[in-house]
């Protein structure tokens, strides 16, 4: 039960400021206001400054059995910070600390509250031959979240999805008790999960449902001197994802493999939907763009890696320009835009885009996002492709190819305006349909999957896996405080 | 195209309008809440209002976010607050009045949203929430109405008297009775920076400029504007406008950033009063009479390393970045040292938007921030071109562990 007497509590722990269950700040936490799924509430924002205060918030959750969401940015394509049984939503942004850089062992130990924004401008001021990864998602998003949820990082060639670059974790889990796993728990280094039990999968991927994440470590990389960003076009995806499926088992100091259809490159240059062609196939447009990033040590190494990837580029009849040269031959009005894309370009790198949504002016958008086999990258955008035009929506089409080419993942996004009800439900027919559709194709999963996906899976997964996931989650969060509702574990 | 070159400054205004982006849509300014009741919502809070927006340094921008901490205090909070409140989904509180009023209106969080309609006019429902609160009775925050009752009767907002006004003026500063120019000197000058008015009278002087300070100046009405009461706000212009029109004035030249928004973009653009009169800030003054070299600087004994703090509404407002730099550069012996946050990206000093009356926390919270900055730069001194900043300076700096100056200030001391 939520009363004042709650509120009194938290405001004993973390201050009067610093907690409100006054509408006019709850209300921002209701939904992420960019999906198209339902609204929760949330009847307590709590912002609290330690891992500490975060674990006595954790006591006085489970002395009420009220729900817990922790929260950094409150975006991500499944509303999966969406508080769906009301509750206190903890906002980690107080705790934006970063608190040491290895640079031996490249690694950076942060808070859980910070965003890319905050580590991205940290290490360009401070350790600017060092670079993380960082996501397509706007600057304001957590870093955190984004590796317990898989996001993507443009280094994602080099290391795979954001929950591998994880090194530790520090976590206050639902039953209150603070942990730390990997190398952390037992020293005062960073640098691996390794060798005990890898416990870091009791919190990817589980959507904030077995505790609050304090602290983390994770991977840096070596800002090499020497980089070049290719930018091949094709008139279609199947023309294009060959090469890029060469590139991506080639090596060439390839950090970053990008397919992008051209509904993709329009909504990243903010284009308003209502101005563009929603088929460009049809109207003789190139369809497929592909972003190659390679870096090198030296300037000799460099030059070989870059004619090799030419060389390919060449064998596939691909013109293997740069996107500098490119840009060259786009209208000047979207130059500049693209040119924030890279460093080659004139741009930062990497790049954090917001623009996505911009692209219906209407404020709305969501995506099917799956973890593909490589094999399926062109039924995959087909499929999507088709039930996009069938509702008049220009397909937007993205896929990246991750850890040397392992596996890659593919996604559609729709745009939608988020005042409009009978879009809104046009955008969820939609991506029901996309969902039902790939799921056809073996090795589809989605991830950050919304509520009606999560059920999905759970009713594919092999029976003694989804116990194991319900005992797990009973055993770190007894009363089912963490983030009820998203479906994961036993809820 | 470079980053810098696909920004380009509006006319007259600081804001920016992103030349990357096509089909724009085209919406007029000083409008009210149903007017761009379809924009708000095309806000996610994604949070890019809050860094600077693809600087290395992505450097935090809002002093009003950043010292409320909760969504609701950043521009993406503030945009879909509005949305609530057009669409009827939350209704008018003082909690939520207060929130609006927690924001100095510098901008900087607009200059940041990529997302153009945002980019552009946001600053114009933070004004049109404000002027709602008070239509509604939620606003102005009680120290903004004291002081705003206190413009009305005396003409300033600073509880002195209006007789008073030009106690500052010291009997060698030359007028002359016909002048077709005026000094708007402004409250702040006035009665609290005057160091500002007498160095910028002096100025004149030494430029053999003619001009005259009128007895009738009142409060530009910046600060009863920028609360929201707009319509408190024109009929002070008015009085204003009357009174330097039935003076025969043709050109106004002012050392205060508020006085000159007010004059040259809210008289005209928000109150409909085309006044016809020529607005000049002192920089512009200065760096015109340098380069025609009218204005003669004399070797600077004392080389000195300073900082410049682009004011919030000459700056984003009103687009004044490079003039006041460039009078700078051009005295010898001045090394200018950039802060961080510079230009369109400045961080706020927090005295503005009836911050410093009604929310005195937050506001040296800002100033502080601003201090630092400045501080690390190594400078010995900050210079700005508005009093109001300069005041605030000076109110938050320690121990003299840095000087603040006026732009006039500094160029009377090399005269």
């Amino acid at each position: 039960m939520i009363n004042h007497e709650v509120v009194s509590e938290l405001e004993n722990i973390v201050g009067e400021k610093y907690v409100s269950d006054e509408p006019e700040i709850t209300y921002l936490y209701h939904y992420d206001f960019v999906t198209a799924e339902p609204e929760g509430k949330c009847d307590i924002a709590i912002m609290p400054n330690s891992a500490e205060e975060v674990q006595e918030i954790i006591k006085i959750a489970n002395k009420y059995k009220i729900p817990v969401v922790p929260w950094v940015s409150g975006i991500n394509f499944g509303s999966i910070a969406t508080p769906r049984r009301g509750g206190i939503v903890i906002d980690m942004r107080r705790m934006n600390r970063i608190l040491e850089v290895n640079e031996d062992d490249m690694y950076v130990v942060i808070e859980g509250g910070v965003t890319w924004a905050d580590l991205q401008g940290f290490l360009n001021r401070n350790h600017p031959d060092l670079m993380a990864g960082v996501t397509y998602s706007p600057p304001g998003t957590g870093v955190v979240p984004s590796c317990l949820c898989y996001g993507m990082f443009n280094l994602g060639m080099l290391g795979g999805t954001g929950a591998e670059f994880v090194n530790g974790i520090e976590a206050v889990l639902g039953s209150g008790d603070l942990v730390r796993v990997g190398s952390c728990s037992l020293s005062d280094y960073w640098y691996g999960r390794q060798p005990l039990p890898d416990l870091a999968g009791l919190f990817i991927g589980w959507e904030g449902t077995t505790g609050v994440v304090t602290k983390m470590a994770i991977k840096l990389w070596p800002k090499l001197p020497y980089r070049t960003d290719f930018l091949p076009i094709a008139q279609t995806v199947e023309e294009g994802v060959p090469l890029m499926l060469k590139l991506s088992k080639a090596g060439l100091g390839i950090i970053d493999l990008c397919v992008i259809n051209l509904g993709w490159g329009q909504s990243l240059m903010c284009l308003d939907q209502n101005n563009v062609a929603n088929d460009p196939v049809e109207l003789g447009l190139p369809d497929f763009l592909g972003l190659i990033s390679t870096q090198a040590y030296t300037e000799k190494q460099h030059i070989a890696q870059c004619e090799a990837i030419r060389d390919i580029c060449k064998e596939f009849n691909l013109d293997p320009l740069t996107i500098k040269e490119q840009m060259e031959s786009f209208p000047e009005n979207i130059q500049g835009l693209m040119g924030d894309l890279t460093p080659s370009t004139g741009g930062q790198a990497p790049i954090q885009f917001w623009g996505c949504w911009n692209f219906s002016r209407g404020g709305g958008g969501q995506w099917i996002g799956s973890y593909v086999s490589t094999r399926n990258i062109i039924k995959y955008y087909n499929l999507s492709r088709e039930i996009c035009l069938k509702y008049n929506k220009p397909p937007q089409f993205y896929s990246r190819l991750l850890f040397g080419g392992h596996y890659c993942v593919a996604r559609t996004n729709i745009n939608f305006n988020k005042n409009d009800p009978e879009d809104i439900k046009t955008a969820r027919k939609i991506l029901n349909e996309i969902h039902e559709a790939t799921q056809q194709l073996d090795g589809v999963v989605m991830y950050k999957p919304p509520l009606w996906a999560v059920q999905y899976y759970k009713d594919k997964t092999n029976p003694d896996t989804t116990k194991l996931i319900e005992n797990i989650k009973k055993l770190v969060d007894p009363n089912n405080i963490m983030n009820p509702g998203q479906g994961i574990g036993g809820d | 195209m470079s980053k810098e070159g696909a920004i380009e400054y509006l006319e007259g205004k600081g804001i920016t309008k992103l030349t990357t982006v096509a089909n724009q849509q085209e919406l007029d300014r000083n409008k009210n809440l149903e007017y761009y009741k379809d924009i708000f919502y095309q806000c996610g809070k994604c949070g890019t209002c809050r860094t600077a927006y693809q600087e290395e340094g992505w450097f935090r921008m809002c002093p009003s976010g950043d010292f409320g901490k909760f969504e609701a205090f950043y521009l993406g909070g503030k945009n879909l607050l509005t949305w609530a409140i057009s669409s009827e989904t939350l209704k008018w509180t003082e909690k939520l009045a207060n929130i609006f009023y927690q924001c100095s209106l510098c901008l900087a969080c607009t200059q940041q949203c990529q997302i153009p309609e945002i980019h552009n006019f946001a600053g114009e429902w933070l004004m049109a929430m404000r002027e709602e609160a008070v239509k509604l009775g939620f606003g102005p925050m009680p120290e903004q109405a004291k002081y705003s009752e206190h413009v009305m009767k005396e003409n300033n907002p600073y509880m002195e008297k209006h007789a008073e006004r030009l106690n500052w003026l010291p009997s060698h500063i030359k007028q002359t009775p016909d002048a077709k120019l005026a000094y708007f000197v402004g409250c702040t000058s006035s009665y609290r920076e005057q160091g500002v008015a007498i160095a910028t009278a002096e100025i004149l002087n030494s430029l053999q400029i003619d001009f005259r300070i009128l007895k009738e100046e009142k409060c530009c009405s910046s600060p009863v504007y920028m609360t929201g009461q707009a319509e408190k706000a024109k009929k002070i212009a008015e009085k204003n406008v009357k009174a330097y029109k039935d003076a025969g004035i043709e050109k106004i030249i002012t050392s205060c950033a508020g006085c000159y928004r007010t004059w040259k973009e809210t008289y005209p653009n928000k109150f409909g009063i085309e006044h016809g009169i020529e607005i000049v800030h002192l920089p512009e003054l200065l760096l015109d009479k340098l380069s025609s070299g009218e204005l003669k600087i004399n070797d600077n004994k004392t080389p000195m390393k300073i900082t410049y703090h682009d004011p919030c509404h000459i700056g984003r407002h009103m687009g004044i970045y490079e003039q006041p730099r460039e009078v700078l550069r051009k005295i010898p012996g001045i090394e200018l040292i950039e802060m961080d946050r510079n230009r369109h990206n400045a961080w706020c000093c927090g005295s503005g938007g009836g911050v410093r009356s009604a929310f005195n926390e937050l506001s040296s919270f800002a100033a502080n921030e601003r201090i630092e900055e400045a501080k690390e730069t190594t400078a010995e001194a900050i210079i700005s071109c508005c009093p109001f900043c300069l005041n605030q300076f000076k109110n938050n700096i320690k121990n003299n562990e840095i000087q603040a100056l006026d732009l006039s200030e500094l160029v009377k001391r090399v005269l």
